[in-house]
């Protein structure tokens, strides 16, 4: 074996490395060790009286009267997944999020570096560069170096080069300084791996890494840096469930109305936004040229607490956030499913809304008609109740009476939208022909969704408490409805007054029973659904892959642009349906264009206020489009015209 | 400015109407109540008109125990107390007996304003606030969508047939019936219903106020009207229907 000269050069020059150690000086002189002192009090007073006051206006904030601290389980796993694992950072925005992760290892293999590091200053250092341990802690250290200083240098030129539209207008030369900061302390740290711990520039870096650390730490508190502190625990304390609106406590609490009313998690999250702009990204509203930026929203909150405190009663609607923001808000939950510090928007939209609506301050004609049409008579549409009587009749459904297994929840739009009941007509015709026993409720209420979501709890109280009564009385056990705004409603929002049945969505039901279901010849009805995903149905309820299997049945599923947990949003939630014109682009249109887009011969939907609105905006494009049909619809269309009877034979 | 506003508790708007076994009047055991709707509008201008110029709004209703849960609305939505007339035959009184429970609940408390609807969803008689005002003693304005304090007394705008509307001024105390639609009615809200809790609701009753029930118009009975179904398709081609569409209007139901 001949020597290769290169070859031995190289291996001498890793060789070399492995033998390096971090240079650490050895002695500090009493006037050092002083400064040392002086330099930790004046960072960490000047840490302290910035932090200290956000924490006060934490901790003084209103408790949380439905705050439980179990489920530990499920804590404990969100902070190891979001937090540790930096899943939910990573998986949303790949590139920038691993980034993100790199430096967030990196500082909590820093933890204890740093705290050695200081430690050394005084002479008691606890990791010996010599050592086995020491050396290899030091090692694993830098190799996180390298990772965070690699990852930060990519979000400065993420933030200061390409510049995504989300971070902002304004230039956060702060992020600029703090990017230095911590580029500083890595490339410190790794310098010192080759120097000896005698050299004059041993000591050169150890100071300019002390430095650095020391200029980073007061700049945490008051800049969006505060997130490296509160966000663990944002996401270990968050309320859990989705867009979960706290019940009001005792006969004072009205919502967000003033400083008194934001309580503990909500300052908490407040403080806590890093101000990354996912939900602005994401939001139906800020994306169509609304005023309404969740980001702000939050960002104004915080804004509120700095200026008058959890204390005041200044309005929460007025200098820092707006009412008419507010109330664009179609409660699509994209924010709160993405934000990566645990935000919870909607509890807090919902609650500035409950703030303007439960004391009479939001004044909107549209919204005032639908709320008495909700005092005066049973749905949100405003239609009169025989209408519905009119229906059953013509449809000939079977009145509930106990012996059905199934009580088939009409909804709003299932009872008089001619849409909704040509939905519901055709999910029941199915049932039928699958030989499932369904009932209709003879008197049914709305569920109160719209007057929760506007944040009018008089109304949703009335309605939901009517309705349990009236399900109660009929001995309901189990419900289908084909609205996943009812389904949702029903199941979560209702029970702060009581236990709802057991409820579904069609979706889930007709999914169960695919097997049994005709599947239509793809080959030659050549029909491309594109499946839009329902808010309320796919990141309220998580389900996805139900409506997909069922529209399988009628023909091959494409997918939109976005999809899942990003779809987006059709305009019609948190009331806004009810709520005439918008500013701006509607939010329909965008979405019915995206949808169209794909190319697709059907727009399969399974929620009527989502078809609903497409129907109008496919009106108004006026190009060739594609049909508009639910999931019901397109399954019901392969069924045979005199079905009903079908039903034993095809067991 | 105190001003009175008299409420009627009526059968919801699509509340399916069955008549009782006394065939005097209707079964109300299953039935849902709501606030008469041109009151609820009444109620919203003396609302407005004491936001502008101050004073106190005090509802007041004739009925059964019922009733309670619509004054309590009015006392949600803003007024100041309340007056509950306790009848529980109010259905069979007629217009005047009724004004006459509420003219005299009324007169002891001198109002610059009694305000009431126009006609009541049920009856309809759209007599009781004139009457009302004809007790009293009080000048009184009908069809009113909008009233205004003025120095003297108050102006109103009063609705006439076929857009035309008239303004008129008139002297206070004064007797005045709303039409609805005039303004824009505000929602009950949930800080509304729990003030309204401490409000006061005062009861009196027919004796209290020393009137002897003896109606002068008796309800003898009252029948749900028959369903005619007389809708005829026209058959044959557009111009053959409509030639047949002008010949039954023209002989059959002499109207062209």
């Amino acid at each position: 074996m001949r020597g290769n000269p290169n070859r031995v050069l190289w291996l001498g020059s890793v060789m070399s490395l492995i033998s390096l150690t971090l240079a650490e000086p050895q002695h500090f002189s009493p006037w050092e060790k002083l400064l040392l002192v002086a330099l930790l009090i004046a960072s960490g007073s000047l840490f302290w009286r910035r932090f200290g006051a956000v924490l006060l206006k934490i901790l003084h904030s209103k408790k949380d009267s439905d705050f439980h601290l179990a489920p530990l389980g499920r804590r404990t796993w969100n902070f190891f997944w979001e937090v540790l694992c930096q899943a939910k950072v990573i998986r949303e925005r790949p590139l920038p999020g691993l980034a993100h992760a790199f430096v967030f290892w990196g500082f909590c293999a820093f933890a204890l570096v740093t705290l050695n590091h200081i430690a050394a200053g005084f002479g008691v250092g606890f990791l010996d560069p010599h050592g086995q341990i020491g050396q290899f802690y030091f090692y694993l250290a830098a190799a996180f170096a390298v990772a965070c200083a690699v990852g930060i240098l990519g979000l400065f030129i993420r933030r200061f080069l390409v510049r995504p539209k989300w971070l902002g207008k304004r230039v956060s030369y702060e992020s600029g300084f703090i990017a230095f900061l911590i580029f500083a302390l890595m490339a410190t740290y790794l310098a010192s791996f080759f120097v000896s711990d005698a050299a004059p520039a041993a000591r050169g870096l150890w100071w300019m890494h002390t430095l650095a650390l020391l200029v980073f730490l007061p700049i945490i508190p008051h800049t969006k840096h505060l997130h490296l502190i509160l966000s663990p625990a944002t996401i270990f304390l968050s309320r859990g469930g989705f867009s979960r609106i706290p019940p009001l406590a005792g006969d004072e609490d009205f919502g967000l109305v003033t400083g008194k009313d934001l309580t503990q998690l909500v300052s908490l999250q407040a403080y806590s936004c890093v101000e990354c702009g996912r939900c602005s990204e994401h939001c139906p509203a800020t994306n169509t040229g609304k005023l309404l930026n969740p980001k702000e929203i939050i960002l104004g909150v915080r804004g509120y607490l700095n200026e008058f405190g959890p204390a005041s009663d200044a309005p929460t609607l007025g200098k820092y956030n707006s009412q008419e923001a507010v109330f664009q808000c179609t409660t699509c939950g994209s924010c709160e499913y993405q934000c990566p510090v645990g935000i919870e928007h909607l509890p807090i939209l919902v609650g500035l809304r409950r703030g303007a609506v439960n004391t009479g301050t939001w004044e909107d004609d549209h919204g005032s008609k639908l709320f008495l049409a909700l005092e005066r008579g049973s749905n949100a549409l405003g239609m009169s109740a025989t209408e519905r009587d009119k229906f059953i009749q013509k449809q000939q459904f079977p009145i509930f009476d106990g012996t059905q297994e199934y009580c088939l929840w009409l909804g709003c739009m299932g009872a008089y939208d001619p849409k909704g009941r040509e939905i519901v007509a055709d999910f029941a015709r199915i049932m039928s022909w699958l030989g499932t026993s369904f009932g209709v409720l003879r008197k049914e209420k709305c569920t109160g969704d719209p007057a929760r979501r506007l944040g009018n709890d008089l109304i949703f109280q009335q309605l939901a408490e009517a309705n349990l009564e009236t399900l109660a009385q009929n001995k309901v056990t189990k419900i289908v409805s084909i609205c996943p705004h009812c389904v949702r409603t029903i199941q979560e929002d209702w029970k702060e007054f009581g236990q709802p049945p057991e409820v579904e969505h069609h979706s889930e039901f007709l999914a169960r029973h695919a097997a049994r279901l005709p599947r239509q010849d793809h080959a030659a009805n050549h029909d491309r659904i594109v499946y839009h995903d329902p808010c309320y149905l796919g990141r309220y309820r998580n389900v996805y892959e139900e409506p997909r299997t069922v529209a399988a049945l009628a023909g091959e599923v494409i997918e939109a642009p976005r999809s899942h947990q990003r779809s987006f949003c059709c305009g019609a939630g948190g009331g806004l349906v009810f709520l005439g014109e918008e500013t701006g682009d509607r939010v329909s249109h965008t979405r019915a264009k995206e949808l169209v887009a794909t190319g697709a011969s059907t727009i399969g939907t399974a929620c009527p206020f989502c078809n609903s609105m497409f129907r109008d905006a496919l009106a108004t494009t006026g190009e060739a489009t594609p049909q508009l049909m639910d999931i019901a619809q397109l399954t019901a269309r392969a069924l045979p015209q005199d079905g009903k009877s079908n039903g034993s034979a095809n067991r | 400015m105190k001003i009175i506003v008299a409420v009627k508790q009526v059968p919801e708007r699509d509340a399916p109407v069955r008549i009782a076994s006394s065939r005097q009047w209707i079964e109300e055991s299953d039935l849902q109540f709501a606030m008469n709707e041109s009151d609820a509008y009444a109620l919203e201008e003396a609302l407005q008109l004491k936001e502008k110029v101050g004073g106190e709004v005090v509802v007041i209703s004739a009925g059964p125990e019922r009733v309670a849960t619509t004054i309590r609305e009015a006392l949600a939505k803003g007024a100041d107390r309340a007056i509950h007339v306790e009848c529980d035959d109010i259905g069979k009184r007629d217009a005047l007996g009724v004004a006459r429970l509420l003219a005299e609940a009324i007169r002891p408390e001198n109002p610059d304003l009694v305000l009431t609807g126009l006609q009541s969803d049920d009856l309809g008689y759209g007599q009781t606030g004139v009457v009302m005002a004809e007790l009293l003693s009080l000048p009184h304005a009908s069809l009113i969508l909008h009233v205004e304090k003025t120095d003297v007394g108050i102006s109103v705008k009063r609705e006439l047939e076929e857009g035309w509307f008239q303004k008129i001024e008139l002297p206070t105390p004064a007797v005045l019936m709303i039409q609805s639609g005039g303004t824009r009615l505000r929602y009950a809200t949930l800080m509304g219903i729990k003030r309204a809790k401490t409000k006061e609701l005062r009861k009196v009753n027919a004796a209290d106020l020393g009137i002897e029930s003896a109606p002068v118009a008796v309800l003898e009975n009252i029948s749900l009207p028959h369903k005619q179904r007389s809708t005829q398709i026209l058959q044959g081609t557009a111009k053959e229907a409509a030639a047949t569409l002008v010949e039954k209007l023209k002989f059959e139901v002499r109207v062209i």
